[in-house]
């Protein structure tokens, strides 16, 4: 009985260091939560919001060059109406709702690949340093590194 | 006999461990100021070290809690931002390329003729507007507003109760006048900004679909940029 009594204070000194332990534990996982997610948001928004702005920049110009083009059927126009179109379908196929994927740096690559072509078929002059498509690019790279 | 033999051996058993625990308390205290005070008793003296001892568990589990609550929670995180990141740019970066269309548009086709003073103006606001946007986003992450909780929080810690008198409003209102240096939360500044950029990107739509009409281009162009205005 005695040798039981003193097992009990045993357990009760470890449950009390678990439970003390446990209860700091719980407090602090709750405050870290909303630490991780408030730091996790920052970085995920910047990071959106350059991705989104370049992706949609590429979907405007391709598409607004689109309707231009589209009353044309040379076969010059028809060139460059495949290109735009496929620039438009790799910006539509890229998981930009889920920054997660596997696909996105590659998607990533491919779509500035394409915008390049375009660029180079409509010889646009069109000032960089205006668009800030380069500095975006810059940024994007180290991010989706 | 036998009962009097139990309590004795009950009684040395008791001694036995307390001074286990005691020197189990020692070699874990936190804070020796205690220790020296002489008028304290034993007793006082071990439930001050097991005190600290216990807030030292406590603070330990806390770090160690933060630490993995911070770890599990960011990639959830960086996934909501992103997403709320990316809806809030699209918009400018769809006008933005439009825009540059048709400003390479009309350098082919009217070599050198100079774009129209419109068509540059308005790239320059576009431009403008899009710096503002991401200056935003980076200004709510800065000062994010304040969650449901904190707030009742706060309202718990001085003591706010509901709003049980009827020229309470007023009063808050006057106090408000009265500090106008008195810094206010981020919330009805953020939502104002979100506003102004929104009613913004609707004129800077606007004035696309003008230029749209004025050069007669396709409708769809204009079909497309309808689309981007908020309400």
């Amino acid at each position: 009985m005695a040798i039981e009594r003193s097992g009990d204070i045993f357990d009760s000194i470890l449950l009390a260091d678990d439970m003390f332990r446990g209860e700091g534990y719980r407090e602090g996982y709750a405050q870290g939560t909303c630490r991780g997610l408030m730091g996790g948001r920052r970085h995920g928004s910047s990071h959106g919001a350059r991705l989104s702005n370049e992706f949609y920049f590429y979907h405007g110009f391709a598409s607004t060059w689109k309707y231009l083009l589209q009353q044309n059927t040379d076969a010059k126009c028809r060139k460059r109406l495949k290109v735009l179109e496929s620039l438009l379908g790799l910006i539509q196929d890229c998981p930009l709702v889920d920054p997660q994927s596997a696909k996105l740096p590659n998607d990533a690559e491919k779509i500035r690949a394409k915008f390049r072509q375009v660029m180079e078929l409509f010889v646009v002059c069109l000032q960089l340093d205006q668009i800030s498509c380069l500095q975006l690019e810059q940024r994007l790279h180290v991010s989706l590194e | 006999q036998l009962l009097a033999d139990e309590n004795t051996r009950g009684a040395n058993l008791t001694t036995h461990y307390k001074l286990i625990i005691m020197s189990w308390l020692n070699a874990s205290v936190l804070s020796s100021d205690d220790v020296f005070d002489e008028t304290a008793d034993e007793l006082s003296l071990m439930d001050k070290e097991w005190t600290n001892n216990m807030k030292k568990r406590v603070l330990d589990g806390y770090v160690d809690g933060a630490d993995a609550g911070e770890d599990a929670s960011l990639q959830e995180g960086f996934n909501q931002g992103f997403i709320e990141g990316a809806a809030r740019t699209a918009a400018v970066g769809t006008l933005k390329g439009t825009v540059c269309a048709i400003q390479s548009w009309y350098q082919i086709q009217h070599p050198g003729t100079p774009v129209p003073a419109s068509v540059t103006e308005l790239l320059q606001l576009i431009t403008q507007h899009e710096h503002q946007v991401l200056d935003s986003i980076n200004k709510d992450l800065e000062n994010p507003p304040q969650t449901v909780s904190d707030i009742s929080e706060s309202m718990e810690d001085l003591e706010v109760k509901g709003c049980s008198e009827s020229d309470c409003c007023k009063r808050a209102e006057n106090m408000d006048m009265d500090s106008p240096s008195q810094p206010h939360t981020n919330c009805p500044e953020s939502v104002k900004t979100t506003f102004s950029l929104s009613q913004s990107l609707n004129h800077l739509v606007q004035r696309c679909m003008d230029i749209v009409t004025e050069l007669g281009l396709p409708h769809e162009i204009k079909d497309d940029l309808e689309k981007l205005k908020t309400q």
